[in-house]
């Protein structure tokens, strides 16, 4: 009996461990096919939201030390040499709520490639050098590149501030100048352990890999830490009250605008999708089809572009498909203004705003209904073509607890949508009363004072526009925006973020 | 993991996909000269539900070679969006919408690419559209002025850009003659004197958007004969034209050159070393040599990356383009430092690298990872019609065809060390060098 005590005691342990050995099934996410390229997004589910007060970017760093420094195996040059003539690379994404690793390689290199991608996220070596290398150019990033390099990026950061203030959201996911400079490399340590966890971990792999590699994949991220059970934190609801106006100062020949307010939509509401065919209306992005182009560009050559949103959409600039794996539960609904030559900036910010209450006030027709319905429909098939956009989408469904397919579910609602439901959205979800708008340009202090004053902002063209064109400028220019004088901030460039 | 896009692999993407005797691009392709010479590729491809059309022309900044027209051939891409008489901008648009293409077009020193992804069941309407326009553009002046505005927009949006800014000083300064002085997007005294060129565009439209200088390329989900017959018939009416660009070919460097720019506001600083280098052509070795060079040389895995960025960690990146051009262009090397007290030494270390590279022959290994890396980097840009498109027009706008694509990657594969150490000492000669620095000022 003592005998088959101690036996049974001896199993126990390894019953126990044999049942923690693999990571489960349901944390997988697996799309086989045919194609030789294999595709890895390795999601976890902490983001910059996750950065403790005062260590803001830390989450952004710790990713850092994963995708572009050494790992316990090889330094970082001679993990560059070994991927090198597989042309293959893993890169981290950090958003507010998800860091995602993701790479894609032959199936010729699948073993050489995996155990290289295995390592950097299951043994980095957090080494000083990789380190002091990976915060400078982080905070040379926030202080420099973000404040001066891109002024639209910084409109968009400067929004998300301005609506998120005191909330996880509320920082750019590369911290602030202060934070960084005072991330230690025992803070990514402890970063990475408490974040990195097989609580945390959906694996998605697509194409034609052996089953062995599912086999190992299992095995080896079960090395990971359990992981806490509360990582799904509660995110206060951000609160817009009237109309706030950020100007960031700097010199240029034409201002960057973007603003915007909190909607309680994702994905996996009901009303989000008559939103997002309102949207797509108003301004699909980097897209000629959205009334917003149509009438600021085309008509009056105001600028570049001019889109509406109600998903994030990072790097619009650079990108003309959104990027997967930004899933946020807090949405906002945006309207980006590309910059617009300072004489006609007052001008275009207000044509914008009055642009939004027009659809408020009068919804869409049925004719733009079903020709934008019909763009949204035929327009899907662009999206998730590659194994590696397929996977994305995928994880993203899963943030979102949908059990059907986004794209899937974005088709059966708006074959059976009506003009109705999408001027009902419009009506309960979008607003001009309370606002937050950023903006990037010159003489930022007198744009400010024109907004408060509703200094009279007429405009004048090279060439004659149509009479029905030159009536309404006259309304425009004229339209008055609510913003009180104590609802304005101006700040120089080389200040915000500090 | 930083990715580099080495402009220079889009063309190298074609290189060694195989080593097979027969021909390395994996797909089935048909390439047909109509009558009227416009040239026809057709790539059926595993894509679900989608095709993906393009229409390359062989015409692009280096076409304007007469003075104060620079930006026209970027102008006039934005142009082609104005509709004709059968199709009205409204109803293109509406059109458009509804089949729900992803659209848009681009244009670079040396062509011009306008392109559509959209379901297959819109073929012949896509082909209509764009044969249509191609043969029937149509604007106003109205509409022609104001559009000039919104390439304004396109070039203030970029103002803050230091690397957009870097290109404009570097062509500026490296070049007398050549078109390649200016940028695409052109002078910015020129953008803002378009609204008085209504006349200049329309000619502009006559002497380069005829058949000969284009290339049609179709990838994706479709039936090619059907296609082809379709092409046939909707663009048939196109009358080849007779104009040639008489570039004006850029005199010998004597000198190094310098410049620098002072950037308004702070950034990283950036030194950037170009060398006036030979053309793209499928059968040089030198241009392949140099190219392969570019990698061996500043790439992620070479020496001077590990001093500068991992070890030294003075410079943020450092990277070389032999980007291809149908005319002798730059070769850039470049790299952005942490502090300006280090230009000058991350500089010289362009110099000292470039020494050694002709000192001796090109490590044998690394030669062979480049050309797996090429290898597999084509392999992997096939996936979707999208893809493959871009990688190919890149390709295409040079030789109108894909027949090169085995010439290339001969070439390409018999590219020695040896070979590599004699182009670098026949390029890098100092007084063959243009020099930028830029460095921010605080505001």
């Amino acid at each position: 009996m003592i005998r088959k005590l101690l036996l049974l005691f001896l199993l126990i342990p390894s019953l126990l461990v044999a049942a923690d050995a693999t990571i489960p099934d349901s944390q997988l996410l697996l799309i086989k096919n045919d194609s030789p390229l294999i595709a890895f997004r390795i999601l976890f589910r902490n983001g910059s939201a996750n950065d403790p007060a005062g260590k803001e970017g830390l989450a952004a760093l710790t990713s850092s030390m994963i995708d572009q420094a050494g790992t316990k195996t090889n330094d970082y040059q001679k993990i560059l040499e070994l991927l090198y003539p597989m042309s293959a690379s893993y890169s981290a994404q950090v958003d507010k709520e998800m860091t995602v690793v993701y790479g894609v390689t032959h199936k010729d290199n699948l073993t050489a490639y995996y155990n290289l991608l295995r390592d950097a996220i299951l043994s980095p070596a957090f080494k000083q050098d990789d380190f002091d290398r990976l915060k400078t150019d982080q905070l040379n990033y926030v202080a420099k590149s973000l404040r001066f390099n891109d002024d639209e990026e910084l409109a968009k950061e400067t929004l998300n501030w301005g609506i998120f203030k005191g909330h996880p959201y509320g920082h750019p996911d590369a911290g602030l100048v202060s934070s960084v400079q005072k991330l230690t490399l025992d803070d990514v340590k402890s970063y990475y352990a408490s974040n990195y966890t097989r609580k945390n971990i959906t694996i998605g792999i697509a194409g034609d890999y052996p089953d062995s590699l599912i086999t190992q994949v299992k095995k080896d991220f079960a090395a990971l830490p359990a992981g806490d059970a509360g990582t799904d934190r509660k995110l206060p609801q951000p609160t817009v009250a009237d109309w706030n106006v950020i100007l960031i100062d700097k010199q240029t020949p034409a201002t960057g605008f973007t603003f915007g307010f909190p909607i309680p939509l994702t994905r996996s509401d009901d009303d989000y999708y008559p939103l997002m065919l309102a949207a797509s209306w108003l301004g699909q992005h980097r897209s000629q089809v959205g009334h917003l182009f149509g009438v600021m560009r085309e008509v009056r050559g105001l600028n570049y572009g001019d889109y509406a949103y109600i998903e994030y959409f990072p790097f619009g600039g650079r990108y003309f498909q959104p990027l997967p794996n930004v899933g946020r539960h807090q949405q906002i609904f945006e309207i980006w203004i590309r910059p617009v030559q300072n004489q006609n900036r007052q001008f275009a910010l207000r044509m914008a705003a009055r642009e939004l209450q027009k659809l408020i006030d009068n919804g869409i027709t049925k004719e733009d209904f079903e020709t934008t319905r019909n763009f949204l429909l035929n327009y899907s098939v662009n999206l998730a073509q590659s194994n590696l956009e397929q996977l994305g989408y995928a994880l993203d469904d899963r943030f979102y607890a949908l059990t059907t397919p986004y794209l899937d579910i974005a088709r059966t609602r708006l074959t059976s949508m009506t003009m109705d439901d999408v001027n009902r959205a419009i009506k309960k979800y979008l607003s001009t009363t309370n606002m937050v708008v950023a903006i990037v340009g010159q003489d930022a202090a007198g744009l400010a004072k024109a907004i408060v004053d509703n200094t009279p902002s007429p405009i004048t063209y090279e060439s004659p526009k149509p009479d029905a064109v030159m009536q309404e400028d006259k309304q425009i220019e004229s339209y008055p925006l609510p913003v009180k004088a104590d609802h304005v901030t101006v700040i120089p460039a080389d200040k915000i973020f500090q | 993991m930083k990715r580099k896009l080495l402009i220079v692999l889009s063309l190298l993407l074609f290189v060694a996909a195989s080593l097979r005797a027969e021909s390395i691009f994996p797909y089935k392709y048909q390439e047909t000269k109509l009558d009227n010479e416009l040239r026809v590729i057709l790539i059926p491809m595993k894509n679900p539900g989608l095709v993906s059309y393009y229409t390359v022309v062989h015409a692009g900044s280096r076409d304007e070679v007469e003075p104060g027209k620079s930006g026209f051939a970027h102008f006039f891409e934005h142009m082609m969006f104005r509709g004709t008489d059968k199709y009205p901008p409204e109803k293109r648009n509406d059109i458009l919408s509804n089949m729900g293409a992803d659209t848009n077009a681009y244009t670079t020193d040396d062509f011009t690419n306008y392109y559509l992804h959209f379901p297959t069941k819109y073929l012949e309407q896509v082909i209509d559209l764009e044969s249509d326009r191609f043969m029937n553009l149509k604007y106003s002046l109205p509409a022609f002025q104001t559009e000039s505005r919104a390439v304004l927009g396109e070039y203030n949006k970029n103002f803050s850009n230091p690397f957009v800014q870097l290109d404009e000083k570097i062509r500026d300064v490296a070049f007398d003659k050549s078109s390649y002085k200016h940028t695409t997007i052109g002078f910015i005294k020129d953008i803002q004197n378009m609204p008085n060129e209504y006349e200049y565009s329309l000619q502009f439209f006559q002497r380069f958007y005829r058949p000969e200088n284009c290339t049609i390329l179709v990838l994706g989900n479709f039936d090619p004969a059907q296609t082809l017959t379709l092409i046939k018939k909707y663009y048939a009416p196109w009358k080849p034209g007779d104009y040639a660009t008489k570039p004006i070919p850029e005199p010998e460097q004597s000198a190094e050159r310098r410049g620098k720019i002072d950037y308004q506001g702070d950034t990283l600083p950036i030194v950037m070393a170009a060398y006036k280098a030979p053309a793209f052509a499928v059968d040089s070795k030198e241009y392949a040599a140099l190219t392969l060079l570019a990698d061996l040389a500043f790439g992620e895995t070479s020496p001077l990356y590990q001093r500068l960025v991992l070890k030294e960690q003075k410079a943020d990146f450092v990277q070389a383009d032999n980007d291809p051009h149908r005319d002798p262009y730059l070769y850039q090397i470049y790299a952005r430092v942490k502090d300006d007290k280090d230009l000058p030494a991350v500089e010289q270390s362009f110099y000292s690298t470039l020494e050694e590279m002709k000192q001796k022959p090109a490590d044998p290994k690394r030669l062979a990872d480049l050309k797996s890396n090429l290898k597999y980097g084509f392999l992997m840009s096939l996936d979707t019609s999208k893809r493959a498109g871009s990688a190919l027009v890149r390709y295409i706008e040079l030789t109108h065809n894909l027949e090169g694509i085995d010439t290339l990657f001969q070439t390409f594969q018999s590219v020695t060390p040896e070979d590599i150490q004699k182009v670098a000492q026949k390029y890098f000669d100092p007084k063959n060098r243009t020099v930028i620095t830029l460095s921010g000022a605080k505001q």
